[in-house]
């Protein structure tokens, strides 16, 4: 009889230790805001960076935010970015993917947050996309078990808050975090790194309770004039104007100085001299940050959507429309990297080169016109190409080589096989190819007086030159026709055409001249970069302030560390002397 | 013919019986109470998975302005206090707490890991961790291998603390309402759930990764801000102890906090802190308790 009770109390225990099961986090939870309550519900106060380890740089640029661009038609629908939506209104939906046949986890997919920018973590190995991938405001997420935590890296951030308060990490931001998870107590650690205007990684832990009875809706956001502003404004305070920023300060009895912000004032030892440190005096980065890796990089192609593909190249990027027509390229980057550019471009077709399209004269985006034509070949003589060269393309058939005929113009020192061999001199020219309407639009006086942008409208995708650059400020072209209005003009004009997706993301993508794949929010932002500059330097020359006094102050020095150069052919100094020569006197 | 008593029929609907009323228990996600400490206390320092051991420095990147300075009387966003203890945070008088002797109130463990300042852990024994705190001086011994608080132990502003290791799929809870009262752990087995149950698996050995898990009771009453935000001498605080190491090697403690406390809070109070490993103890910085 014992040994059978015995027997009965080993089974129960046996059962009853607990089962190493699956940690897992799939469910639905609902966020406390025991921890930053002010800031998290109602919102941060303007001027409130403490705790926060920024730079000079980003105290500047959030300094300079105005509360009024989230009104902007452009912003409203931004979500809050995976940097940030755990700490904003954030009930999650955790779910997961198995695959079929395996039934391994293949990702988590959770929903919520302030926006519904859904974050789907992949968890089948798969590497991070190419740097010159698109961003979103989830990012990439590959993760992890680590034991009992879940650790997962995220990248292809889009530019967004840190702090709701124009506190904001820069679009080369990388995040680590750790989900861990004890009975129904879901704890989220994020680290963010930016080395564009972060001094340290960034960590907060946040907390979550199951919530079973809890629903997650859809959250539709429909964009609605709410502000009527002038065309092309926008909302900024110049640097030293902002009259919001002491308020916070004062009203918490803070020392002004703590609320600056700044690596120091996250360690306890800060707490016990915050009422008479002496600021440091502020330090800028001339430069990017994180170098022009660009120029470098390697030639590939990416898939855009629809017959549309993105080849990067040497930094200057080419557009590449493929189909049962041919290909057709929007710029043939530099001469030299000709060879490799066609073996990529094989790799995924065969159909001949039959047009080539230039967006500006620039040696970057023309130096292969040669090339490329003499490889390729019309759509029949008089066909889609030239009537007027119908016997040359019986006798040396070459690709049609179009651009504005100012690009023409700008290139007559050049040999002739690299000319544009159909110009326009309207505001637009027009293709039909690959089944597809293509819009080649001039936008005047931009970057050089020739400018186009080429609008493939099937597959939605805009192709910019050099209007729009990730990789640097403006080139604004003085000598050629550019002018920093024209700029502006021509990134409005981007606007004009791109149409976002849900959660202000994705639908018409942009191709920049330089850089990684981006979509409307991104030119959102570059756009306000550049118009708050143009702002800041007219505000100093109808000041009086000389050309050298301008460039002394560095009105860009908040944006330097992510487009500035100091060397190379477009510097800083060029920038800002560009923009100089062609703002008015006074405003 | 009738069975007889021990008949092995009976055995096998006992023993059936018996599985049963485990599962029911072992499937809760929340870990409901079976009513025992059914959880094997672990050894200390012998079966650590982790090492927690060493210096840390807290990261004041949260609730800065109750953490570093002490708020206005009367803010207590976000904690979700009873009428009662809104009545007592609104009459607040450090001056009183002074002449008490007792600068230390908001230096208890519900609030102790929220103090900007250094923290030390260190090994006072093979079933004693000790985490010694510069700021407030202040120290706490977590508990390992069975032991209880002993009998008539008086309530202190660090308690009395019992310490667990669990690993990965296992989580232990605070019962706050189970009959053994406050000294009870709950075991359960996390994501165990509806497919999972009744499936059992032998405990690792020995166990490579997991958290410490400690239970603290015997509380002075105290602040969970130094602006008078009041726990009771009834509270009971659960802490998550749990390791990361993310880019550039630096090793982070993240602590979970989450405080019980029926006379004063109307849901748990959940907190969670973090703190990076530092080389050595050469910014320690002790300081006394300070009311203000």
């Amino acid at each position: 009889m014992k040994t059978r009770w015995a027997w009965i109390a080993v089974v129960f225990l046996a059962i009853t230790i607990p089962a190493l099961a699956q940690v897992d986090f799939v469910g639905e939870w609902a966020p406390r805001f025991h921890e930053d309550q002010p800031e998290r519900i109602p919102g941060p106060a303007l001027g409130d960076y403490l705790g926060l380890p920024i730079n000079d740089a980003l105290r500047l640029r959030a300094d300079s935010w105005d509360a009024d661009l989230i009104s902007m038609p452009e912003r409203q629908c931004n979500p809050h970015p995976a940097t940030y939506s755990f700490r904003g209104p954030a009930n999650l939906r955790v779910s997961k993917e198995a695959d079929p046949v395996t039934q391994d986890i293949v990702s988590y997919t959770i929903y919520g947050t302030f926006g519904r920018a859904t974050r789907v973590i992949w968890m089948d190995g798969r590497p991070h996309p190419s740097a010159s991938a698109a961003h979103t405001w989830a990012g990439f997420s590959t993760g992890k078990w680590e034991g009992g935590i879940l650790t997962v890296e995220t990248s292809h951030l889009k530019a967004g808050y840190l702090r709701r308060n124009g506190v904001i990490h820069s679009d080369l931001a990388t995040m680590t975090e750790h989900f861990i998870r004890h009975a129904d107590h879901l704890t989220i650690v994020t680290l963010v790194v930016d080395p564009v205007y972060l001094t340290e990684p960034f960590i907060r832990t946040t907390d979550f309770v199951m919530d079973l009875g809890q629903h997650e809706s859809a959250t539709p956001c429909d964009v609605a004039i709410e502000a009527l502003r002038p065309n092309g404004a926008v909302p900024h305070h110049l640097p030293g104007a902002n009259p919001f920023l002491t308020g916070f300060a004062t009203g918490a009895n803070l020392p002004q100085g703590a609320a600056r912000g700044g690596a120091q004032t996250m360690y306890p030892e800060y707490r016990l001299h915050m009422n008479t440190a002496i600021p440091a005096p502020p330090v800028f980065a001339t430069e990017s940050l994180v170098g022009n890796a660009g120029e470098n990089a390697p030639v590939e192609i990416l898939p855009v959507r629809g017959n549309i593909y993105m080849l990067v190249a040497g930094g200057g990027n080419i557009t590449l429309s493929l189909g049962p027509e041919g290909v057709l390229l929007v710029d043939t980057a530099v001469a030299a990297l000709a060879d490799n550019i066609l073996a990529e471009i094989r790799k995924v077709t065969a159909k001949p080169i039959r047009y080539v399209l230039n967006t500006s004269a620039d040696q970057d985006h023309t130096g292969g016109n040669a090339f490329f034509a003499k490889i390729g070949r019309p759509i029949g003589a008089g066909g889609a190409g030239s009537a007027l060269f119908a016997d040359i393309a019986e006798t040396d058939p070459r690709a049609e080589i179009y651009a504005h005929l100012n690009v023409l113009d700008r290139m007559s020192d050049l040999p002739a096989s690299a000319w544009p061999t159909i110009t326009y001199f309207n505001d637009r020219k027009e293709l039909f190819f690959n089944d597809e309407a293509v819009q080649i639009l001039h936008l005047p006086s931009a970057h050089s007086d020739g400018d186009s942008i080429v609008f493939f409208r099937r597959s939605d995708v805009v192709s910019t030159g050099d209007i729009f650059d990730t990789v640097t400020y403006p080139i604004i072209d003085l000598a050629k026709g550019g002018s920093i209005q024209g700029e502006i003009d021509g990134l409005n004009r981007i606007l004009d055409i791109t149409i976002p997706a849900a959660q202000q993301e994705g639908g018409t993508m942009v191709i920049p001249g330089h850089g990684r794949l981006c979509d409307e929010a991104d030119v959102v932002e570059y756009r306000d970069m550049v118009t708050i500059l143009r702002d800041r330097i007219l505000d100093m020359k109808s000041r009086g302030m000389t050309l050298d006094q301008v460039k002394v102050a560095r009105p860009t020095r908040d944006y330097d560390g992510r487009y500035g150069a100091t060397t190379g052919p477009w510097t800083t100094d060029a920038f800002v002397e560009a923009v100089y020569r062609s703002v008015p006197a006074s405003k | 013919m009738r069975k007889s008593k021990d008949s092995p029929g009976r055995f096998f609907r006992i023993e059936l019986l018996c599985a049963v009323l485990a599962l029911t228990g072992s499937i809760s996600v929340r870990g409901q109470s079976l009513h025992t400490n059914q959880f094997q206390p672990t050894a200390g320092r012998t079966a650590a998975p982790i090492d927690v051991t060493g210096y840390w420095v807290a990261l004041i990147t949260e609730d800065w302005r109750y953490r570093m300075l002490t708020p206005l009387k009367g803010d207590y966003y976000g904690v979700p206090l009873n009428l009662a203890a809104k009545k007592l945070a609104d009459a607040w008088d450090p001056a009183k707490d002074e002449a008490r002797g007792e600068q230390c109130k908001s230096y208890g463990a519900p609030a102790i890991m929220r103090v900007p300042g250094r923290i030390h852990i260190s090994w006072a024994n093979d079933d004693t961790l000790r985490v010694e705190m510069d700021n407030g001086q202040q120290t706490r011994l977590f508990h390992f291998g069975g032991w209880t608080p002993p009998v008539g132990s008086r309530s202190t502003w660090q308690g009395e603390s019992i310490a667990r290791w669990t690993w990965p799929g296992q989580t232990l809870r605070a019962d706050t309402r189970g009959s053994l009262g406050l000294r009870a752990f709950t075991a359960g087995a996390i994501g165990a759930g509806e497919f999972g149950a009744g499936i059992p698996a032998a405990p690792p050995a020995p166990p490579t990764t997991g958290s410490l898990t400690v239970l603290t009771t015997h509380l002075r009453a105290g602040y969970l801000r130094k602006n008078g935000v009041p726990y009771s001498a009834n509270a009971v605080v659960t802490e998550y102890y749990d390791l990361a190491k993310p880019p550039k090697g630096d090793q982070w403690l993240t602590v979970t906090t989450i405080v019980d406390d029926p006379e004063f809070l109307e849901a748990p109070f959940i907190t969670s802190t973090h703190f990076r490993k530092q080389p050595d103890g050469g910014m320690w910085t002790p300081e006394a308790c300070s009311s203000r």
